[in-house]
């Protein structure tokens, strides 16, 4: 009826006619910066994996290289197997995650609000502070271990799970599962009771209610959720390579990885790399459109009131959620505050109390471990620096302009989260090492890096913010003289204003934390905190290991505290 | 002079706008139509924010619908107010202004003159967040207003408020407007609305305009049924055109012979189709010998300061509306006539 709907036209000046000469020219602008840095710094570098994997020796398309991988049964069973603990993790978490879910979306308790923060986690804390955690946590020498063993006078411990499928599921489910609760509990808020109510009035309830009314009305975002979570899972790189322990259970990033670091091989690599990213690409179009669906919900967003927490810990259930949220409080923290608890020991073993701050005055007294820390805030900032106008000029021209083609490119800028950084990494190595000039070993190719890990997250957040802004803002904006520039500069990026602080903080948390990418490209004088503790973790230097560990995740929960007090939609 | 709309069309898959009409220098015009009318389109294309297949927008003489939105100088109040979030009452206001290059000084003297025009002049600091809706609606058009623009444009501004606020603001909106003689062009599906506010009231359906008069004449001498049914309540009976006599004609129907002067009488021919319309009030109990209507009292709706009897006459059903004090029940026979120049006839 025209009253929204006016699907060809770009929205920026009123359209064809009344644009005269301005009318696609403001958007193109825009995007012209951003697309030659895609341009150079992903497309081309992926471009060159997948001409990699598509040529044989000498150059010719041929898929000779593709095909003897898939032939090869030792392919075969990491395939396989990168899928297979991909979807248990993915099981794993939706199970964890739907009854904090029910909780916050239907309960009010005190606390409640530090929890929802808590949901960011996943996204801030670096998966390598969750394998430190989980090593010190769980391992065979970890405090739980230890614990039981004087519990219960054992001579031996009695989890053994680090180096096998479990630790891998373990540390997977934990740190995805927050993802779960976040995305299907803000689906599950917008959901009125009142068709549940409704439903019970006609007779269902128990499991009848949840399957036939509630379920349905969720599910969009359970699966989103799900597939978001498998995608990470999928691309998960080292989780798996500390945790896993060796070649028994290797995943396609980390056999990437071992092929062009350790092997040199980057034509197998760039071949693997294209298997892992037609596997990985298939669940982010996946992704995109669930999350499109349960978009529905965000027009019917109407607060009523939600019945206190005790109310529920004191029904039949009330054990089950009680012991739900404990083991959850355990299960996040405790990995956590093991690594800085024993940051501050002095030498590796439990037994000895003394507590000291050697590894602190190590670090800040120079050299590798300063040095690290360094590199790590100066790529920190700079990923800031360019993720940051890019993914919010990308968000703003997706969000406002359709057509031809729009949804294209919105899946092309979304593209580097399908993409792992591992295969980043290597289309660097590949596109970068002689023509046209060496930019690995270069800290700008880290910094390039990191902004292309990044950005989405930017357009994630901000896209966010200029899709909910009412159209008639803009409108009024413009009968008000506000050419696009204006309004732009006045309206729109102001009212973007703690998206944006939230996507800065995002991409800084990011590149601090980011260790693939970068061990694919740094050298000695690069090396970053997650690269250090990687190595520190190597040479079974725990200590030190949490040290570092301890200091990044200072800067994650900076980040984590931006994010919150921003208020910035995740 | 004033805004002259000129052949416009604007094509929809389901839709097509047709319009043809002119608000006059300084004329309140209400644009009045059921929701899917093509209203709210109509206001966004004058306003730029949709462009037409074909036709053309002069304002004052200039055509403006080449220009886009934001060199229209058109001053717009939205339904839902959309002031922004980000700034005050003040900066709201002053928002076009700074858009429009307007140096500081200026800038604030007006800000001022317009919070004191719609009697917000505390409010200047405030948060719009904080506002209520009838404040909003009051910054809104402020804001609207502070860069002077030649035309005023109002989307069902008060459609969001409650009854007694509505009635407030509509008086204030008036005001304003007077105050400022300014070219208003008024969106409303609420026809009480239309008919206070309007200098003139266009009836608007389908995309196309079906009438366009003077409140009264609308309301009195509707052009067609559909305007005759849209606005008020209306008494309709089907019949054929047996005669005239003189000014009048004389029309055979289900209950009885009825008689009506005819604006447009050249219209009709002999033995035509027709419709016989007449409104609830101008009904009255007993009455003349002509256009005498008897029938049964089958539902009373009583309305404090007056009453609606239905009456049923031979299958046919009409409304009358009653001062309090006549005492009927339900299942009485009456009989009640209508004169014949409160009657109008539509062909069929």
């Amino acid at each position: 009826m025209g009253k929204t709907g006016q699907p060809l036209e770009a929205a920026w000046t009123g359209g064809r006619r009344a644009a005269t000469g301005s009318g696609l020219l403001f958007p193109l602008l825009l995007l012209a910066g951003p697309a030659f840095f895609l341009l150079l710094f992903f497309y081309y570098p992926l471009g060159s994996v997948l001409v990699g994997g598509l040529t044989d020796q000498s150059g010719r398309i041929s898929l000779a290289v593709i095909s003897a991988l898939l032939r090869d049964p030792y392919y075969l069973k990491i395939i396989g197997f990168t899928v297979w603990q991909a979807i248990l993790s993915t099981l794993l978490s939706v199970l964890l995650g739907l009854p904090g879910a029910y909780l916050l979306a239907r309960y009010d308790f005190r606390g409640k609000r530090l929890i929802q923060a808590l949901t960011t986690i996943p996204f801030v804390l670096p998966s390598i502070i969750v394998v430190l955690g989980f090593v010190r946590f769980f391992g065979n020498n970890g405090v739980l271990n230890r614990l039981l063993m004087a519990l219960f006078g054992l001579e031996e411990p009695a989890l053994k799970v680090l180096y096998s499928l479990k630790a891998i599921l373990l540390a997977h489910s934990f740190y995805n599962f927050p993802i779960v609760v976040r995305i299907v509990s803000s689906l599950w808020r917008r959901i009125h009771p009142s068709t549940e109510e409704a439903a019970r009035s006609l007779g269902a309830h128990g499991f009848r209610l949840f399957w036939r009314v509630t379920l349905p009305q969720i599910l969009p975002g359970i699966l989103s959720a799900a597939a978001l979570v498998f995608i990470f899972c999928l691309l998960s790189f080292a989780i798996v390579l500390v945790l896993g322990g060796g070649p028994r259970y290797s995943t396609l990033e980390v056999e990437v990885y071992r092929l062009a670091k350790v092997s040199l091989d980057l034509k197998t690599g760039s071949a693997l790399a294209l298997v892992g990213a037609v596997i990985s690409l298939v669940f982010l179009y996946a992704y995109i459109k669930l999350q499109q669906q349960s978009s529905f919900a965000e027009q019917m967003l109407e607060d009523y009131e939600r019945p206190r927490l005790a109310s529920l810990l004191r029904s039949p259930w009330g054990m089950f959620y009680l012991l739900y949220l404990l083991l959850m409080a355990v299960v996040i923290l405790a990995p956590m505050v093991t690594v800085v608890a024993y940051s501050f020991q002095v030498r590796s073993g439990w037994g000895q109390q003394a507590v000291s701050l050697e590894w602190y005055r190590r670090i800040f007294s120079g050299g590798a471990y300063l040095r690290a820390g360094l590199n790590s805030l100066f790529f920190g900032t700079m990923t800031v620096l360019l993720a940051l106008p890019l993914g919010t000029l990308l968000a703003y021209v997706g969000s406002r302009s359709r057509f031809a083609g729009s949804q294209l490119l919105e899946a092309l800028m979304m593209l580097p989260i399908g993409i792992s950084s591992i295969i980043l990494g290597l289309g660097y190595l590949k596109a970068y090492q002689s023509f046209p000039w060496n930019i690995v070993g270069s800290w700008y190719a880290i910094v390039f890096a990191h902004t292309v890990i990044a950005y989405p997250f930017v357009i994630r957040v901000a896209s966010a913010t200029f899709r909910k802004m009412k159209p008639s803002l803009p409108e009024a904006a413009r009968s008000l003289g506000a050419g696009p520039w204006q309004l732009f500069w006045h309206l729109e990026l102001p009212l973007a204003r703690s998206a944006l602080i939230t996507g800065a903080a995002f991409a800084f948390g990011i590149s601090v934390g980011e260790v693939n990418a970068t061990l694919m490209l740094y050298n000695e004088k690069l090396v970053t905190i997650p690269v250090m503790i990687y190595r520190l973790i190597g040479s079974y230097n725990f200590i030190g290991a949490c040290a570092m560990g301890s200091v990044l995740m200072l800067f994650c929960f900076l980040v984590f505290l931006i994010i919150d007090r921003a208020g910035g939609e995740v | 002079m004033g805004l002259r709309i000129q052949s416009i069309q604007k094509v929809y898959p389901e839709f097509r706008l047709q319009l043809d009409f002119e608000v006059r220098q300084g004329e309140f015009l209400a644009l009045l139509g059921p929701s899917g009318c093509g209203k709210t389109t109509t206001l966004r294309l004058i306003a730029g924010f949709i462009d037409p297949d074909s036709g053309s927008l002069h304002m004052n003489g200039r055509r403006i619908d080449t220009l886009p939105a934001h060199r229209r100088r058109i001053g717009i109040v939205f339904q839902d107010y959309s002031l922004f979030p980000h700034l005050n009452v003040r900066d709201n206001i002053g928002f076009g202004l700074r858009m429009q290059g307007w140096g500081s000084k200026d800038a604030k003297e007006r800000i001022e003159e317009l919070l004191r025009l719609v009697s917000l002049k505390e409010y200047g600091k405030r948060k719009v967040t904080r506002l209520s809706g009838g404040e909003q609606q009051r910054v809104a058009l402020a804001r609207a207003l502070a860069p002077r623009p030649q035309l005023l444009l109002l989307d069902e501004p008060l459609s969001a408020l409650d009854a007694k606020l509505r009635k407030n603001l509509r008086k204030e909106i008036l005001r304003v407007q007077r105050e400022l003689s300014i070219t208003t062009l008024y969106v409303t599906h609420d026809q009480e609305e239309a008919l206070v506010l309007g200098d003139r009231i266009a009836v608007m359906r389908d995309g196309h305009i079906e009438q366009i008069d003077t409140p009264k004449r609308i309301y009195n001498r509707p052009r067609n049924l559909f305007v005759a049914t849209f606005l008020g309540q209306a008494n309709i009976i089907r019949g054929r055109l047996a005669k005239r006599e003189g000014e009048l004609a004389v029309v055979q129907t289900p209950v009885g012979t009825l008689r009506v002067s005819p604006s447009q009488a050249e219209e009709f021919g002999a033995s035509d189709e027709v419709i016989v319309f007449f409104r609830p009030e101008h009904c009255q109990m007993g009455g003349t010998k002509t256009n005498r209507i008897n029938g049964r009292v089958v539902q009373k709706e009583y309305l404090g300061s007056h009453q609606l009897i239905e009456v049923e006459s031979n299958g046919a059903r009409f409304t009358l509306d009653l001062a309090d004090r006549v005492t009927l029940v339900t299942g009485d026979t009456i009989s009640f006539s209508v004169s014949p120049h409160h009657c109008c006839l539509f062909l069929q």
